[in-house]
């Protein structure tokens, strides 16, 4: 097996009293989709700061391809290489779309700030890196605001990669999407993997669409790995299993049956 | 099986945004609808005053007006931009006029001898871009909404103005002050005349006649200038420059601006020293032209900067807006209150209820434009 691009060992953190992650081990591979997947509450959210660096670790340590790094600000986590795309995407509604790609990082000529916008080159790179991944915007002066959620999500994603992210963090990018638009950004991230040098870590919370893109699974659950296993080891029933924090959820159907016979029987 | 439409089925997300022709394209621009409007105003204004608005004489106390207007209102156009108010533009032209005045005629502060009109302006620029700085500090500091901070300081630099000259010069108002734009160059930059050549241009091809036959205006005022000077470098900054996307990023989204790595609070800083600059150079143009200095001037003056941005295209919440729609909004706005005085059937009282219409028509409009571009936003 290749190198991993990173590695994380013993991660732990603490927030005063609170224990919300407790020695998380696991590892992503270039050209891998690493679901990473826990209810509400699992330590996700934690985990994933940590790594993006907003958070510093209690303890533990993350290695990038073998070299032990800290962050101590987000900006540290970009210039290692680890790109994470919020659900917000950080992405700004009234702007167009080159303008959103290159904020805060234009290309541009002369004395800062007042240097001048290279706004065609800019406008060329941000549709060539869109394309790659799969969404050919018509008109890179749109405003972001007139785009579909798959297309900023992909925006987002294209953007990220293109300032260097090798190891990119998505945040539950297919929630709070329609369903067309999940199938959008599950595409997109297929193509990222089949370029083959990018890893991706891909937090969710439904297990269908963790099936369908990953190679690799973390199971959180309360603050700690309940599970982990490539996509050969897992069968679907293990998944949904784990998924729920270890606890059978099996039985809904006949518990929401319970629940549906026992107010008839008060009903009548 | 349920119904599918065949032709619903080869579509593609890109195909729903419809990029038009040229046309559409320039339709689809943020300052369409301030342009309509001004056109509008010129139209009306030009029938009923039965052109006088707009003979020579008319033309240049429309500009003059409009170039007042024009000032203050990029510099609030950018800040609004950037998704802030300042609520002491008023206040600030109130008491930079009174400082330069005061030490025109009293001399520089702290014993350093008197002044002339160059080293008033600039101590007094000094000045107002410290006030602007702690202004911004502030907001950005306290995280207090602008419009909060910024009205305390349209209070308590008019109370500093008036309680400055009552001490100081025991009158609220300085007249009398010598000429200066006759004889120094730096004052008639401010106070003088500009655009000469246009008007003698216009009597050399028979026109700009007074009674007698002679040469009737010989220029606009020179704040023209600065007025073109400073939408021209606002408009290039915006449209063209780093610091213009700063600008945009920060007023849409700070929160995402500031996590790409935009500087959202030097930005913020900086564009009420910008506002605090034109104020001043408002200031200035007028100090220098009429040779006095009142505790009232500027007074409501923030209001209309803010009217003439909005009329502009600019949205009150920030992150859209252009400075050639606030050019524009400065046309109209100058043609509108001024509009009193050259059509004699009406009363002088009219010019709010007008700039009221203007302002409200030229909104709607504007926020139907801005929905077609952004998408509904």
């Amino acid at each position: 097996m290749a190198e991993a691009i990173m590695r994380v060992e013993g991660l732990s953190k603490k927030f005063g009293p609170f224990t919300a992650l407790n020695g998380i081990d696991f590892e992503v591979y270039r050209g891998e989709v690493h679901a990473l997947l826990g209810d509400n509450g699992a330590g996700k959210s934690t985990l994933i700061k940590i790594l993006s660096g907003v958070h510093k670790p209690t303890s533990g340590k993350i290695m990038i391809e073998g070299k032990e790094v800290e962050f101590s600000s987000p900006r540290d986590a970009s210039k290692a290489g680890i790109g994470t795309v919020y659900q917000d995407l950080a992405l700004n509604p009234l702007m167009s779309v080159t303008r959103n790609f290159f904020m805060g990082r234009e290309i541009s000529r002369g004395p800062k700030p007042f240097s001048w916008l290279a706004m065609d080159q800019m406008a060329h790179i941000t549709h060539d890196e869109m394309v790659k991944i799969g969404i050919d915007i018509s008109d890179p002066s749109q405003a972001v605001g007139t785009m579909s959620g798959g297309q900023r999500q992909t925006l987002a994603i294209a953007r990220a990669i293109h300032f260097g992210a090798r190891v990119l963090i998505l945040d539950e990018p297919t929630s709070a999407l329609g369903q067309k638009q999940q199938m959008e950004v599950l595409k997109t991230m297929q193509r990222v993997r089949l370029r083959g040098d990018i890893a991706i870590i891909f937090i969710t919370h439904n297990e269908v669409h963790a099936k369908l893109v990953a190679d690799r699974f973390t199971f959180l659950a309360l603050g700690e790995v309940i599970g982990r296993g490539t996509r050969a080891d897992l069968v679907g029933e293990d998944i949904r299993h784990l998924m729920a924090g270890g606890v059978d959820i099996g039985d809904l159907q006949k518990e929401l049956e319970a629940v549906r016979s026992n107010r008839t029987a008060a009903a009548s | 099986m349920s119904q599918t439409n065949p032709v619903a089925l080869g579509r593609k997300e890109a195909d729903r945004f419809n990029k038009g022709g040229r046309l559409r394209v320039l339709l689809r621009r943020a300052e369409v609808g301030a342009f309509f409007v001004m056109v509008a105003v010129v139209v009306a204004i030009a029938i009923a005053s039965n052109g006088v608005a707009f003979n020579a004489l008319g033309l240049k106390n429309n500009l003059s007006i409009i170039s007042q207007f024009g000032i203050i209102a990029t510099g609030a156009c950018l800040l609004m931009i950037a998704g802030e108010f300042d609520l002491s533009i008023g206040s600030m032209i109130g008491f930079a006029g009174m400082a330069m005045a005061m030490m025109l005629k009293w001399g520089l502060p702290f014993g350093l001898g008197s002044a002339t009109p160059a080293t008033a302006f600039f101590v007094t620029l000094a000045m107002t871009l410290a006030l602007g700085w702690l202004i911004g500090f502030i907001v950005v500091r306290s995280r207090l909404s602008s419009f909060i901070v910024t009205l305390a300081f349209l209070f308590f630099l008019r109370g500093l103005t008036e309680v400055c000259f009552r001490l100081i010069n025991q009158s609220t108002q300085i007249s009398g002050l010598p000429d200066y734009k006759q004889d120094s160059w730096f004052a008639a930059m401010f106070g003088g005349q500009s655009f000469g050549w246009l008007y003698d241009l216009w009597f050399a091809l028979g026109g700009n006649l007074n009674r007698s036959g002679e040469q009737w205006v010989t220029g606009f005022d020179a704040r023209v200038v600065w007025w073109l000077l400073i939408a021209a470098a606002a408009g290039l900054l915006m449209a063209r420059t780093q610091a213009g996307n700063w600008i945009y990023a920060t007023g849409d989204n700070r929160e995402s601006a500031r996590a790409n790595g935009v500087p959202v609070e030097k930005v913020r800083i900086s564009l009420f020293m910008l506002t605090a600059f034109c104020s001043t150079i408002f200031a200035a143009c007028q100090v220098f032209d009429t040779n006095t200095a009142d505790a009232a001037k500027g007074n409501l003056k923030e209001l209309e900067a803010v009217a003439i941005a909005v009329v502009g295209g600019t949205l009150m919440t920030g992150g859209f807006g252009t400075v050639l729609g606030v050019v524009f909004g400065a046309v109209t706005f100058g043609l509108v209150a001024n509009a009193v005085f050259f059509i004699p059937a009406i009363d002088g009282s009219y010019y709010r209820v007008f700039v009221g219409v203007v302002l409200l028509t030229a909104v709607f409009l504007n926020e139907s434009v801005r929905k077609r571009i952004t998408g509904g936003i």
